[in-house]
């Protein structure tokens, strides 16, 4: 009973908390890309504009609902609520600090991977419910880069399990504590992990270089092209929750989670202040690069991630058997 | 027309003749689409995501310019043509003006033919950095780097335009051009505001490389994209970068001097591949260039009268029954002709008829050669790389 | 690899954007300095004596290429100078379709038509858009342009001789010290009062100049 409360508690807490934070996290991008465009970005709304996120959600909630003649209505309702879901179900098991944790799995990182990979199931929901050729373009997109990039995401995690040995996320933090960061540590290797791990992320979360199921230029908005209202603000959400939380996870298993550099001042501030850069990097490569041809970033994905982080994985078992022991 | 070209009529693109079974999807692209430049839609056939067939489908934007400098006497028609092609609309005045002048045979003083060199050189700094703007926006979207590319390029392209204001007034509607020369004169100290911003762009004219056309990205989008051969683009009447792009030296800057080309020298920059990368090269090759030929003719600019004929005073105030002109200049994107035949109008004070040959047009006439074959995100970067103003195409 | 280098290279740039200024000037509050010639809107000028100026004379009316000026005119005895002449009777300029040429103030013999440097303010309605002839009086008030139809003529006229001026084949932008914001001072008479023969000396040197 105890334990269904404090779930409930904590539970609530991630939702508000991150629903927050994904609002400034746009309000932020927003600012960010403004000033590298040598624009302003939003400063009408509250000062700096702050309250501009708030407005947004106002403006969707009043938008007209419409469905596409010839719409599966009951998969067009659900692909954006289940797109939320999942992304938020995935921030359960990511730990914050040593105690801010929703659920300590023995397998969190399994159940992280997992739900990222059902991402790709509402997403092509969304796509194929819109009876919207750009969109069912888009849904196809999604489906061929979700599964591809998912290979080298799990192999680059993988890389991360064999070295600590535990696929629990706190596991993982506790033994970079000890050992020191695994982006740092076996110097060389972890780094490249790293950046293969932040490359599928990328991917996974549809975003620029990798961002083809909704490629405005050719694709109208891709799988968002017929949603109105607060459908595609969740659809929207969901995907900046996604990249929220991928770079929460990001941080956990590769910059060390709560852990300061050198073991200063380690908690909380830590984990936040790593996921708020690993997020606003991500926006700024999004606002830097142009984008892939879907052949290319198949291309890209299997001949060189794949391998290279299959590579990784080798060394990894071999330093964990000749070096850690 | 050719193996690598068979073109749209030929067997391979009869759709009757196309499996029965194949599931093709027929997807129009546009007219109301992010990144058809304005309205214009392609009827795509789709194979998957690969383009079988493509159907351009123009005239969205028609708004009956040639009937209306019918209608419209010789004095009356330049400030007409600002709107055809709106990236640049000092070198359709010119166009225009230059065709009229030679009907009328009005003599246009040297000052003025170094203006029109300087502000037609200007127009094709803005309209390539234009250009460099949204292709990079079709290849990076509205929402990543492409915008910040586009949005650079904007910025500066400003800074040209607010040169023309110091000049005419006007940031679009010109209208400084007039038969026999020019409405405005250069104000005192527009030179000097003139070397400040080509210098602005010239400095950070590596920064759009990096992002752009420098970029790997980039250069894997667009190597070997919608390759246009020389036999193709010299049989659908091609003009301009993408004419050079195709490796054809041609440049009626330099081949068919007007305006004040005769006495400055032109780098006519060409490439060979004819993909989307090489009109990419052709065009900010160009961009330099011109800004090369800016600076010289600032220098060179010579005194005197900036008008041949009279200031305009009344709408009939040029008269001719008799005769027919064509006059071509090099707009930034291609060979834009003028035709006029004498004669209409209220005794000979309009044209009878007035053809304006518009290079984009042209230049649209390649996608069905081009675009089958490709996927739906090459057709976006190679309609991008032809450059097409719909307003132009329209008219 | 060159993915990855040149995807750096393009964070680098847009980095260093991040410390440049932003460029946007917000409009409503912030408005951007308007250059002499700035073309937007009209205005119908009185003379020193209050006297109209228009005395319809149809020029404008007729060269108009969007045929949007209308007017009508009476002749009556002018109470300052006592000569017959033409008075408006009515005179709109239908906003709704200018493309802003220009030729109707520089047809004008009188001066009388003259653009605003202030944009006309937009409307609820069509008819907002339509400046009467009270609207196109009361506009005299706002700042206006520095074109008059004489003024443009003069500046189209071929080059008087100058005797005074003879012995300065100079090209005229680079000698003129005007700060470079204030392109043309209003009152700036056309430029380039030079002699005819410099058409022909003037660019001798400056086509060797140019490489
Ligand atoms: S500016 Fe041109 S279009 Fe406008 S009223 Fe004057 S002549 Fe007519
Ligand atoms: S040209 Fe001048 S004087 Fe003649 S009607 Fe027009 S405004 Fe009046």
């Amino acid at each position: 009973m105890q334990g269904l409360l404090r779930g409930l508690v904590y539970g609530g807490l991630i939702i508000t908390v991150l629903m927050t934070a994904t609002a400034w996290g746009m309000w932020l991008e927003r600012k960010l890309a403004a000033r590298m465009q040598s624009r302003i970005g939003p400063n009408v709304v509250g000062k700096f504009g702050l309250l501009q996120p708030v407005a947004d959600l106002m403006k969707l909630l009043q938008k007209e609902e419409i469905y596409p003649i010839g719409a599966d209505r009951l998969l067009f309702d659900l692909a954006p609520f289940l797109v939320t879901t999942f992304a938020i179900a995935t921030a359960a098991v990511v730990p914050f600090s040593a105690e801010a944790v929703g659920a300590d799995l023995d397998v969190g990182l399994l159940w992280v991977l997992a739900l990222g990979g059902l991402m790709v199931i509402p997403v092509w929901m969304a796509g194929w419910a819109s009876n919207n050729k750009f969109a069912l373009i888009g849904g196809m997109r999604a489906v061929a880069q979700s599964i591809s990039y998912g290979v080298p995401l799990v192999l680059t995690s993988l890389v991360a399990v064999v070295f600590t040995g535990t696929m629990s996320l706190s596991g993982i933090v506790k033994f970079q504590i000890e050992h020191g960061w695994l982006a740092l540590w076996p110097p060389g290797p972890g780094v490249v992990a790293f950046v293969l791990f932040y490359m599928a992320l990328l991917a996974e979360s549809n975003r620029i270089p990798f961002d083809i199921p909704e490629a405005e230029s050719e694709l109208v908005a891709g799988i968002t092209t017929e949603y109105t209202g607060m459908k595609f603000g969740l659809l929207y959400v969901g995907e900046y929750v996604h990249t929220m939380v991928g770079s929460a996870i990001a941080a956990v298993i590769f910059l060390g989670g709560w852990d300061g550099p050198f073991h200063i001042a380690s908690g909380l501030h830590w984990m936040v202040i790593k996921t708020v850069a690993l997020f606003a990097s991500v926006y700024w490569v999004r606002w830097s690069l142009l984008r892939f041809r879907s052949d290319q970033l198949m291309r890209l994905c299997w001949l060189y991630l794949v391998p290279v982080s299959l590579g990784l994985v080798v060394f990894a078992a071999l330093w964990r058997h000749f070096v850690l022991r | 027309m050719n193996a690598r070209h068979p073109g749209p009529t030929s067997d391979r693109y009869r759709l009757e003749q196309m499996d029965a079974d194949a599931d093709l999807m027929v997807l129009n692209f546009g007219p109301q689409h992010p990144s058809t430049h304005g309205v214009f839609r392609i009827k795509l056939i789709l194979d998957g995501e690969v383009v079988v067939r493509a159907i351009p489908y123009a005239g969205y934007l028609h708004r009956g310019v040639e009937k209306l400098l019918e209608r419209l006497t010789f004095a009356q028609g330049v400030p007409i043509v600002d709107k055809n092609d709106y990236v640049a609309p000092m070198t359709n005045e010119q166009a225009l003006v230059m065709a009229f002048e030679k009907l009328l045979k009005i003599e246009v003083p040297r000052r003025a033919r170094w203006m029109r060199t300087i502000f037609a050189e200007l127009q094709r700094i803005a309209s390539h950095m234009l250009w460099l703007g949204t292709f990079a926006l079709d290849m990076g979207g509205a929402l990543g780097g492409g915008s910040g590319v586009f949005i650079y390029t904007f910025r500066e392209r400003d800074y040209i335009l607010d040169l023309f204001e110091m000049v005419t007034g006007g940031r679009f509607h010109y209208n400084t051009h007039t038969i026999g020369g020019n409405r405005h004169d250069i104000p005192p100290g527009w030179d000097r505001e003139v070397t400040k911003v080509l210098d602005l762009i010239e400095s950070r004219l590596p920064e759009y490389e990096a992002m752009s056309s420098n970029n790997a990205i980039f250069v894997a989008r667009t190597k070997g994209v919608g390759v246009i051969d020389k036999e193709l683009a010299l049989g659908l009447g091609l003009t301009g970068p993408i004419l050079r792009a195709s490796g054809v030296d041609f440049d009626l800057r330099r081949d068919a001097p007007y305006h004040a080309y005769d006495e400055l020298k032109v780098n006519v920059a060409t490439a060979t591949a004819g993909d989307c990368q090489a009109r990419a090269q052709v065009r900010v090759a160009e961009l330099r260039d011109s800004i090369r030929l800016v600076r010289q003719g600032l220098a060179g600019l010579p005194e005197g009268g900036i008008n041949g004929g009279k200031p305009i005073k009344m709408p009939q105030q040029f008269k001719t029954m008799t005769g027919q002109a064509y006059v071509g200049i090099d707009t930034p994107r291609g060979e834009l002709g003028t035709f006029v035949v004498a004669g209409g109008g209220d005794k000979g004070t309009a044209p009878y008829r007035c053809k304006i040959r518009a290079p984009s047009l042209h230049a649209l006439s390649a996608l069905p050669w081009i675009l089958p074959g490709h996927t739906v995100s090459d057709v976006v970067v190679i309609l991008g790389s032809l450059d097409p103003i719909m307003g132009e195409v329209d008219r | 690899m060159g993915y990855l280098l040149d995807s750096i290279r393009a964070l680098g740039v847009t980095a260093k954007n991040i410390g440049r200024k932003p460029v946007t000037v917000q409009f409503p509050k912030v408005i951007r300095e308007r250059q002499e010639r700035y073309r937007t809107s009209f205005a119908l000028l009185k003379d020193e004596q209050g006297e109209e100026r228009c005395v319809g004379c149809l020029a404008c009316e007729r060269i108009c290429p969007s045929q949007i000026i209308h007017m009508s005119s009476t002749k009556k005895e002018s109470p300052v100078t006592g000569k017959k002449r033409g008075y408006l009777d009515d005179f709109t300029l239908d906003m709704t379709a200018c493309i802003f040429c220009e030729l109707c103030v520089q047809v004008c013999p009188f001066d009388a038509i003259v653009m605003l440097k202030v944009p006309h303010e937009p409307g609820y309605v069509r008819e907002d858009l339509v400046l009467t002839m009270a609207k196109l009086y009361e506009n005299a008030e706002k700042p206006l342009t520095w074109g008059n139809g004489t003024k443009l003529m003069e500046m189209q006229e071929p080059p008087k001789p100058a005797p005074a001026q003879a012995a300065a084949p100079v090209p005229a932008p680079a000698a003129a010290p005007v700060p470079a914001a204030v392109p043309v001072p209003a009152a700036a008479p056309a430029p380039a009062p030079v002699p005819v023969p410099a058409s022909a000396a003037a660019a001798e040197p400056a086509k060797t100049e140019a490489p």
